[in-house]
């Protein structure tokens, strides 16, 4: 078993652990962060895509407000290539209680947020597709932000500066000896393989998973977790966040990513960190909140819908109360420092909190960190830009689109709906090696069937080219092909209605009549059945 | 409203036109409607919003795959056992009619489908992907790859730099099945790199002799072992009878066609030469044109109206046969609250069992067994076609029902989906001109 030995190691490779680890990085300790899965494929990937301003708190968690505005202006500076300034606007319709309104105006006063009032004109001429049935509007400093680019561009940064990220590393144990956690033991999670890291301090910024980590040390972490489901429609609709303007509840928030709006959230309690299930009543309800606001959008194409899990932090004191509902419940984060709180030296606990405020999560946990380091250095991570090279802005379609009219292209597009073309295929496809590779892993990497047909055409040409590339005799681009399928049909199986439910007729009959692929399955499947029995 | 006016009130003056039968939709069972009753000597006129399935299915004719031995056979106990199922309300013979019909009306539009007339078996034909699919009967092109009595290697031609195709997968899944098959591959002359041809747009490039000679050039040193020459389906757009027979002598084995990714050439053939066909004939064909509303009185459909460049043109006719394809192409709508209607007539629909779209769908997208929701939606009709209520009443007496719009059968997974087309195509045009039916046995 190999064995390395870092100063500090990170567990989580979400927005905290990411910020945590260029935080560390810039105050000169080099570090290791582990992730169980990819980068960002915790809560951080599946968000609903806002840098809030804070107004969504001002009037029930005041403390997250603040920390929110303060935050947001932070990332417009140092991570600008992560945030499209997209704006927001905070509506209220006749069937909102009116006298929230002077309540949030007075909270957003005392939280510092700048907002402007609007009139049903100026609403009217900004946002057309907004239902006229408005009776208060104000603009207000949100945005959106994409996650995978700034998660990638605070690794990236780390790197530079001598840190160190490993993915598909699952922490298995952590090692306690004498009073002290001094390292853990992680699982490859897709080979199994085992290994040590040592380690003078763990930060645990396991998200979700931040309570069973703990536990792996013998303590008791109490996390609330709240899972929460978005549905993607196919156009933006809108150009500016929208928020209702009333205390926070179910689906009242609609973000405008790239080129879709994301509907959401629901707010449903959870026992399991890995609980993304979707069911169908969510689905309904996100559409039937969105109605009211943005006519007609019910009528609109569903494209995919996911969840994400909330690691929310209930403090001692709270702990065995009942908030009034589950969006009320604080979005504040907390740093447990396990030497003092349970005796326990080497180990920091951080929970809580919004993507929006984890450069602030990740400097008070690396305080405390560099403290049981016995360092005082100053954190630094508000100060200046991130570096990024070139932004990886790829995935986003209009870039792509871009440098496609600007001749930047070679090759064939294989996605046609999300731009990707065989070279940035087959070089993504290279930088596997001899490692397995399934067709959803260049999903992730290059969006490849992300788009409207959900890789009804893409597939089959995806897997012709690993076949070809491979060149395996085993069939490889069947069964990746088949994997692939499948993985597509849970995306997008709470939405098939309507024009979704057509795509997934063609996209069924395609591989089912044109390709014949589930007839070549049948005997994989019935052999894999064989060999679990 | 007055029953002539438009949606916005007024009244439009234009719209007379009437035809002894009115089809709607274009998919394969309009158009074998409309065909055959124009081969009957009616005046028809077939209006569709868009092209039916046949622009995106394989092309071939899956009438039973199941079927081992004779086809016609295990139609006919099929029939008599799920009296039900179309098959049961069309009957086998009109299964047969309706083929032969179909062969004949593509013929004299110019495009030839074969069956095997040597047993009436299925035959075996491969997919892209190097599957082996049973349909009965299927066009010339795609007959010729018939793999049920080949002796010898299949070599099967990918072009490089074309995404659409990929041989080495289907090499792959023959040999894993005991087929003997070779990959290879060859280049398109003077195609851009930078453009990537859709399936229709590459086989225009086969309507021409130098492009296509200049491929069966650089394939026929490598074909001298070959028993059969496999290529994806795009050998031609309007020339396509010459181009498979050109190249076949020139590379001197048969040639035959692999059913791509959508648009399916095989399907835009027929479409385009059913129309030309069709016009010739003089009929009226409007295809691009949303049937918007039906006007029904005390159960008979008196006219439709039609919304063409901002107007709304009326349409009178005798009988009317709906084909607009059921779910996939909007003659059945669905919504997130799981409700299901037939938007012209609003019919009365079957619909899966249970209370919401929870149980449309199994868990896997290609569950051996397919979705209810595919199997389970649609119109009842009585065996002549004409759609019947709740009680089983007939609910309308000059509205036929046919193809992917009947409840009773799951056209992705049960291998009938183009034999209940042309069966209930024929049936429902045998009802509306009050034709004989001929019996036949087989
Ligand atoms: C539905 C929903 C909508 C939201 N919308 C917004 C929004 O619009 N704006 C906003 O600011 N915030 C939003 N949030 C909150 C925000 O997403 C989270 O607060 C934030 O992403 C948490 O980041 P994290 O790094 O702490 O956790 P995560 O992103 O979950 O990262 C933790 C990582 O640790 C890894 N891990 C766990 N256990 C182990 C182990 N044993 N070994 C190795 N790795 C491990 C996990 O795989 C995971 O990747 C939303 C949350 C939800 C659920």
């Amino acid at each position: 078993m190999s064995t390395t030995t870092v100063e500090v190691l990170v567990i989580g490779g979400g927005a905290t652990g990411a910020a945590a680890l260029y935080d560390l990085a810039r105050r000169g300790v080099r570090a290791l962060l582990v992730e169980q899965h990819d980068l960002s494929t915790g809560t951080s990937g599946r968000y609903h895509g806002l840098l809030h301003s804070g107004g969504r708190y001002v009037v029930s968690d005041p403390a997250t407000a603040k920390e929110c505005i303060d935050e947001n202006r932070v990332l417009r500076r140092i991570a600008p290539f992560a945030i499209e300034d997209t704006g927001g606007l905070f509506v209220a319709t006749p069937d909102d209680p009116a006298d929230f309104v002077p309540k949030w105006v007075a909270g957003c006063a005392h939280a510092g947020i700048p907002i402007e009032r609007l009139t049903a004109e100026q609403v009217r001429a900004a946002e057309p597709a907004l239902t006229p049935r408005i009776t208060a509007a104000y603009r207000i400093p949100d945005a959106s932000c994409d996650s995978f680019d700034l998660i990638h561009a605070f690794v990236e940064a780390a790197r530079h500066l001598g840190s160190d990220a490993w993915t598909y590393q699952r922490v298995t144990r952590l090692l306690v000896e004498g009073g002290a956690v001094v390292g853990a033991e992680l699982e490859d999670t897709r080979t199994g393989a085992q290994r040590t890291v040592h380690a003078a301090c763990v930060l645990n910024a396991a998200g979700p998973w931040a309570g069973v980590v703990a536990h792996q040390a013998g303590l008791d972490v109490q996390i609330k977790l709240n899972r929460g489901t978005m549905v993607a429609m196919n156009t933006r609709y809108i150009h500016t966040i929208v928020n209702r303007l009333r205390p926070p509840s179910d689906g009242d928030i609609f973000v405008p990513v790239g080129t879709v709006c994301v509907l959401g959230t629901t707010s449903i309690d959870t026992e399991d960190p890995a609980d993304i299930h979707i069911e169908l009543w969510e689905v309904s309800k996100m559409l039937a909140e969105a109605e009211p606001v943005i006519p007609g959008i019910r009528e609109g194409r569903a494209l995919r819908a996911w969840a994400g899990v909330r690691p929310l932090y209930v403090p001692p004191e709270d702990r065995g109360q009942e908030a009034a509902n589950d969006h009320e419940v604080s979005r504040q984060f907390a740093v447990i420092d396990h030497a003092k709180r349970d005796n326990l030296r080497g180990l920091i606990t951080v929970v809580g909190g919004k993507l929006t405020t984890c450069r602030l999560m990740a400097e008070h946990a690396v305080d405390v960190v560099l403290q049981q380091l016995g360092k005082t250095i100053p954190c630094t991570t508000a100060d200046e830009p991130l570096p990024v090279e070139e932004p990886r802005r790829y995935h986003e379609l209009p870039h792509r689109l871009h440098k496609l009219e600007h001749g930047e292209r070679g090759g064939q597009l294989i996605c046609e709906c999300e731009i990707v073309s065989r070279p940035q295929l087959e070089a993504a496809i290279e930088a596997y090696g001899d490692q397995p590779v399934a067709l959803d892993d260049l999903r992730r990497d290059l969006r490849l069937g992300m788009g409207p047909c959900q890789a009804g055409f893409c597939g089959y040409r995806a897997a012709g080219i690993l076949q070809q590339q491979r060149g395996d005799p085993d069939g490889i681009g069947t069964r990746a092909l088949a994997d692939f399928v499948e993985e597509r049909f849970r995306g997008v199986y709470p939405l098939l209605w309507g024009h979704q439910l057509r795509q997934f007729y063609l996209d069924e009959l395609i591989y089912r009549r044109v390709l014949g692929l589930d007839a070549l399955i049948q005997p994989l499947n019935a052999e894999e059945q064989a060999d679990a029995g | 409203m007055p029953d002539n006016a438009n949606a916005d009130g007024r009244k439009h003056p234009q719209g007379t036109g009437r035809t002894d039968v009115i089809v709607i939709g274009a998919g394969l069972s309009g158009l074998a409607a409309a065909g055959h009753a124009i081969r009957a000597g009616a005046k028809v006129r077939l209006i569709a919003m868009g092209w039916g399935q046949q622009k995106v299915a394989p092309g071939w004719i899956s009438v039973c795959d199941r079927a081992e031995d004779d086809v016609i056979a295990e139609v006919r106990g099929h029939a008599v056992l799920h009296p039900e199922h179309p098959y049961g309300l069309a009957g086998a013979d009109a299964m047969l009619q309706g083929l032969e019909q179909f062969r004949a009306l593509a013929e004299e539009a110019g495009l030839f489908y074969d069956w095997r007339q040597k047993d009436g078996h299925n035959m075996r034909l491969m997919t892209a992907l190097g599957a082996i699919q049973r349909p009965a009967m299927a066009p010339r092109a795609m007959a010729y790859g018939d793999l049920t009595d080949v002796s010898g290697p299949v070599l099967l031609v990918g072009f490089t730099g074309w995404r659409d195709f990929y041989p080495e997968m289907a090499v792959n899944n023959l040999r894993a099945q005991g087929f003997e098959a070779r990959a290879l591959w060859v280049t398109l002359p003077g195609v851009d790199q930078y453009w990537d041809p859709w399936p229709n747009e590459l086989a225009q490039s086969f309507d021409n002799a130098a492009f296509y000679e200049a491929i069966a050039r650089q394939v026929q040193p490598h074909a001298r072992d070959a028993a059969l020459v496999g290529f994806p389906a795009v050998l031609g757009q309007d020339n396509h009878n010459d181009t498979v027979q050109r190249m076949a002598e020139q590379i001197g084995r048969p040639v035959f066609e692999i059913p791509t990714l959508p648009p399916s050439m095989p399907g835009h053939r027929l479409s385009r030469r059913l129309t030309h066909w069709m016009l010739h004939q003089r009929a009226r064909v409007q295809v691009g044109h949303p049937v918007v509303r039906a006007r029904v009185e005390n159960g008979r459909c008196l006219s439709v109206e039609v919304e063409a460049l901002g107007h709304i043109n009326t349409f009178y006719a005798d009988e009317f046969i709906l084909a607009t394809g059921g779910l996939y192409n909007g003659g059945i709508k669905s919504d997130d609250a799981g409700r299901l209607w037939e938007p012209l007539f609003d019919l009365p629909l079957v619909t899966p069992p249970g209370e919401d779209r929870a149980d449309w769908y199994h868990e896997r997208l290609l569950f051996e067994h397919g979705h209810p929701i595919h199997r389970d939606t649609g119109v009842r009709v009585n065996p002549a076609m004409r759609p019947l209520n709740a009680a089983g009443e007939p609910v309308l007496e000059n509205v036929a029902v046919i193809g992917q719009m009947l409840a009773g059968f799951n056209p992705l997974t049960d291998g009938c989906a183009e034999g209940i087309e042309l069966a209930t195509a024929y049936k429902a045009v045998q009802t509306a001109l009050q034709l004989d039916t001929q019996e036949t046995t087989r």
